[in-house]
């Protein structure tokens, strides 16, 4: 029988079945949607974004990045928030809440005003929603009381976080922008203004593309187009930096965190949780494949956990976050310089290339061959192991101490794919 | 100058996927909604699910996918003919070729091996015993739900060896023997028990075994070779299919070495019976009375003798085999054109001409079909014996490995509603 271990997990107080959450955007925006995306198996659903601001919505509206044969490693998007009215959306919250009891539903709302936000969070609070996710962090709003300028605001954060918090029994969630250069700052602010939680990222400001033809970016609205949240895969490297910033942060010590960002696997899910998150909400993964995705992210999670001997996540929630440290840290007294198996080898030549132009001129090549050899001169850098095209063919060899450092037993990467 | 391909006989032919390049693979897998290639697969393995496990990185449970469908799906991963199955239903195709379907299934059920996972269960233990006749993959696939469900099963096979056409016709290269012990020994740990040497209806009657158990499942196969009525058939030298295969495979191929060999026919078990005769080291022909575009054979493995470099004499039928003291040395065959002629240098004569069921009386009640098969009842693989059942190619006429995994897995629940009462 196929492995399925608990994941269920506490966050908020409230217990979810599985860390996996639909992230607030058109994935999890009528019934119907919610509720195949729950018997599809996820643990939750972070509604998309009620306002009394409704959108009204450009066409098209959205632009991908691709990389050679790969489509869509990133997404961008110009969608603001719900175009629905807000009882229409109230009225899907409580359904959803009716037919799926046992299933977190978190509200997420965005308003202009001190006196919108507290109007919204009774009004969610009233539909039956388990907890409310302040959204702080739409880089595409039309109005400076909206949107991702409202994150980097400590004040407006801060007063909003207790507008809603002070309307509500309901745990407050922050989400917040990537959009600036410390996340500490506005998060802290939203914990002060009542906040019990941050979570973390909305999406990237972006151009993505520009038609060289009509000299416009892409999405191309009648001619026009604007700066647009750019999110997906791509944007993974960027959420897992600042949810350790907020997890290591001293000041936010104890609050709880959603991680959101290019989440497509159970092995970005682990990533998360590995950094300190204990919720993970996913836009675009479903928007490029569907719901469907969360049965590998359940099944692999659990495989994961039966190989590490895991009984449940909190036996492994932030548990890279102790190896995670200042540059200034890190052991700079050996190298690890590279072996090549010169059997599995195929003679392409890219590690010569990108080693010459690159970094050090440490690999020789024989053309007669066409079979490259590594010299003295290997800093161990692992340029070249990462532009190999053959799996296992350069991988690190034996550690080499600098001169006069002491020698002593290192850690590093062996396993490779 | 063309080049041959020098396969060895024991070694597998095709190369392996590295979990990069099953990626790099599985990437090309277009997702699709209501996967085509899934609704294909006979045994329900689901491919566009354990594509979808690989591509998201979750290759132990594309592992459990693949054989909680399918017992055998490391065997399904060598030897279906993905070509008229998922491959040819592939979305993919839309745009320029199948994604290898075979090959992930086989580089899934490799990893599952070397993570050493063990994904099938004995079911909680239940109080009836059955017996499954035949070791192929109808019984080890029959055998495999009832022991999972937590039957007590015990199969008797009447060669030395289990595994029916898997162990004794599919060749090494296409299907390497520890593939085979490998899915049977999963089987075992499901605790099936297996009796080998044991012919039904000779060394124990059909009766006793009735009597024994509270059901019965015939897997037989069909292992009468078929031979022309041809001057000359009784020569030394000229064989059926199955006894030259099998023979090959049980010496690893010592025993039949040969200088010219000939085959008669145009299906799979044609180009098994050139390929072994090639890579034991005969010049090979295969002379076949219709066109390659006729031949039944699947196109990979056409493919693949004709890498070998051996022969194609298309549209003539053998009339004579020429023998010298007693052992064959030269073989005639007329044009279907009615006036080509063909002599061929021969030393070897070997008829892939089909199967036909072998001719033993298990019971005179049980009821067979006018081409010799079991008749069953189509709806639940139940024979005219009570509490006899029957399902593969001694009742299908002889189709596939996957289809013989299909009925196997029917034939069990068919078995497991008799035994709770819920069926006749
Ligand atoms: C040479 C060859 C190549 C083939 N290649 C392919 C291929 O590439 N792909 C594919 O999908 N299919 C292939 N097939 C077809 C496939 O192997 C069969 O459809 C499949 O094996 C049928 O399974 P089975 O269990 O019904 O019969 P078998 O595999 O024939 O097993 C029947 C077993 O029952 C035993 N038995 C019979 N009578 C008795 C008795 N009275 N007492 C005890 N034991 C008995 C036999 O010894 C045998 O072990 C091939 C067949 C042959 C002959
Ligand atoms: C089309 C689209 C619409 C979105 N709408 C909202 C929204 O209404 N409210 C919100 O908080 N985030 C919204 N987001 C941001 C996502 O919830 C998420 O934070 C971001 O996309 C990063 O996660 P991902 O890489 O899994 O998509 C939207 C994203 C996309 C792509
Ligand atoms: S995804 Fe649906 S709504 Fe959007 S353009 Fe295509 S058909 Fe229209």
């Amino acid at each position: 029988m196929a492995l399925k271990k608990d994941l269920s997990i506490n966050y908020l107080g409230v217990k979810f079945e599985n860390p996996f959450c639909l992230s607030s955007s058109p994935v999890g925006s009528d019934y119907d949607m919610c509720a195949k995306a729950l018997e599809a198996g996820w643990g939750g659903i972070v509604f998309k974004t009620i306002g009394i601001f409704i959108a009204d919505e450009v066409s098209p509206r959205f632009d991908i990045v691709n990389k050679e044969g790969h489509p869509f490693v990133g997404f961008k998007n110009l969608e603001q928030i719900s175009d629905k009215s807000v009882e229409a959306n109230l009225k899907c919250i409580e359904k959803i809440k009716k037919n799926f009891p046992h299933k977190p539903m978190i509200a997420s709302v965005m308003g202009s005003s001190p006196e919108e936000w507290k109007q919204l969070a009774e009004m969610v609070t009233q539909a039956g929603a388990d907890i409310i996710e302040c959204n702080f962090s739409c880089p595409q709003m039309t109005s400076h009381t909206m949107g991702s300028d409202v994150g980097t605001n400590l004040e407006l954060v801060r007063e909003y976080s207790r507008a809603t918090s002070q309307a509500t029994k309901l745990p407050v969630i922050a989400k917040m922008t990537p959009n600036l250069t410390n996340i500490e700052g506005p998060a802290l602010a939203a914990i002060e203004g009542g906040a019990k939680s941050i979570s973390a990222i909305n999406t990237v400001k972006s151009i993505t593309s520009v038609d060289t033809d009509l000299f416009c970016s892409v999405p191309v609205v009648d001619g026009k187009s604007a700066i647009g949240g750019y999110s997906g895969a791509a944007i993974k490297p960027i959420a897992l930096r600042f949810i350790a910033n907020l997890a290591q942060y001293d000041k936010l010590k104890g609050v709880e965190i959603s991680g959101i960002g290019g989440i497509e696997t159970w092995r970005d899910a682990v990533e998360f949780l590995l950094l300190g998150a204990r919720n993970l909400q996913v836009t675009t993964g479903i928007m490029q494949y569907g719901y469907r995705i969360v049965e590998d992210m359940i099944s692999g999670v659990s495989h994961y956990m039966d190989e590490k001997g895991f009984n449940s996540l909190e036996d492994f929630i932030g548990k890279a976050l102790t190896n995670l440290t200042g540059a200034d840290n890190l052991n700079r007294d050996y190298k690890a310089p590279v072996k090549i198996n010169a059997e599995a080898c195929i003679g392409c030549g890219r590690c010569y290339i990108s080693c010459y132009d690159a970094a050090h001129q440490a690999i020789d090549w024989d053309g007669e061959k066409r079979r490259p050899a590594v010299s003295d001169r290997c800093v161990g850098c692992h340029l070249c192991l990462n532009v190999c095209p053959v799996q296992g063919v350069i991988l690190p060899g034996e550690i080499e101490f600098k001169e006069g450092r002491t020698k002593r037993p290192v850690t590093i990467k062996t396993k490779y794919e | 100058m063309s080049t041959v391909n020098k396969a060895p006989y024991l070694e597998e032919a095709v190369q392996p996927f590295t979990p990069r390049t099953a990626m790099e693979e599985a990437a090309r897998c277009l997702l699709c909604h209501e996967p085509p290639c899934s609704d294909s697969c006979p045994a329900g393995t689901n491919p566009g699910k354990f594509i979808r496990s690989i591509r998201f990185r979750n290759v132990k449970g594309a592992a459990e996918t693949i054989r909680e469908a399918n017992v055998l799906g490391g065997v399904c991963a060598r030897v279906c003919p993905t070509d008229k199955l998922c491959e040819e239903a592939c979305s993919r195709t839309g745009i320029d070729r199948p994604i290898e379907i075979g090959r992930l299934q086989r580089f899934v059920t490799d990893q599952e091996k070397i993570f050493g996972m063990e994904i099938l269960k004995k079911g909680p233990a239940k109080n009836k015993k059955i017996a499954c006749v035949g070791s192929g993959p109808v019984s080890l696939a029959c055998a495999a739900a009832l022991a999972a469900a937590g039957y007590q099963v015990v199969i008797y096979e009447q060669k030395p060896e289990p595994g029916g056409v898997l162990t004794y016709g599919i060749i090494p290269s296409r299907l390497p023997k520890e593939v085979v012990e490998q899915e049977i020994g999963r089987i075992k740990k499901l605790g099936v028990e297996f009796k080998l040497g044991a012919k039904i209806g000779r060394d124990l009657s059909l009766e006793a075994l009735k009597s024994q158990f509270d059901a019965v499942f015939l897997g037989l196969g069909l292992w009468g070779g078929k031979l022309p009525a041809l001057e000359g058939i009784d020569l030394k030298g000229v064989y059926s299919a199955v006894d030259y295969l099998s023979q090959a495979k049980d010496s690893g191929g010592r025993e039949l070495a040969a200088e010219r060999a000939v085959i008669i026919g145009g299906g799979d078990v044609a180009m098994d019976c050139a390929s072994t005769a090639k890579q034991l080291g005969a010049k090979t022909t295969i002379v076949y009375r219709r066109t390659l575009e006729d031949a039944p054979a699947n196109a990979a493995e056409v493919k693949f003798v004709q890498s070998l470099g051996v022969g194609f004499i298309f549209q003539f039928t053998p009339s004579k085999i020429l023998g010298k003291d007693g052992k064959v040395c030269g073989f005639e065959a007329k044009g279907t054109d009615g006036e080509s002629e063909l002599r061929l240098k021969a030393d070897q004569v070997i008829f892939a001409i089909g199967q036909a069921p072998e001719e033993i009386l298990l019971s005179e009640k049980l009821e067979l079909t006018d081409k010799k098969l079991i008749k069953i009842n189509d709806e639940n693989h139940s024979t005219s014996l009570k509490g006899v059942f029957a399902a593969g190619d001694a009742v299908n006429g002889g189709k596939t490995v996957v289809q013989a995994v299909a009925e196997g897995k029917t034939a069990a629940f068919a078995i497991m509603s008799y035994l709770t009462g819920e069926a006749k």
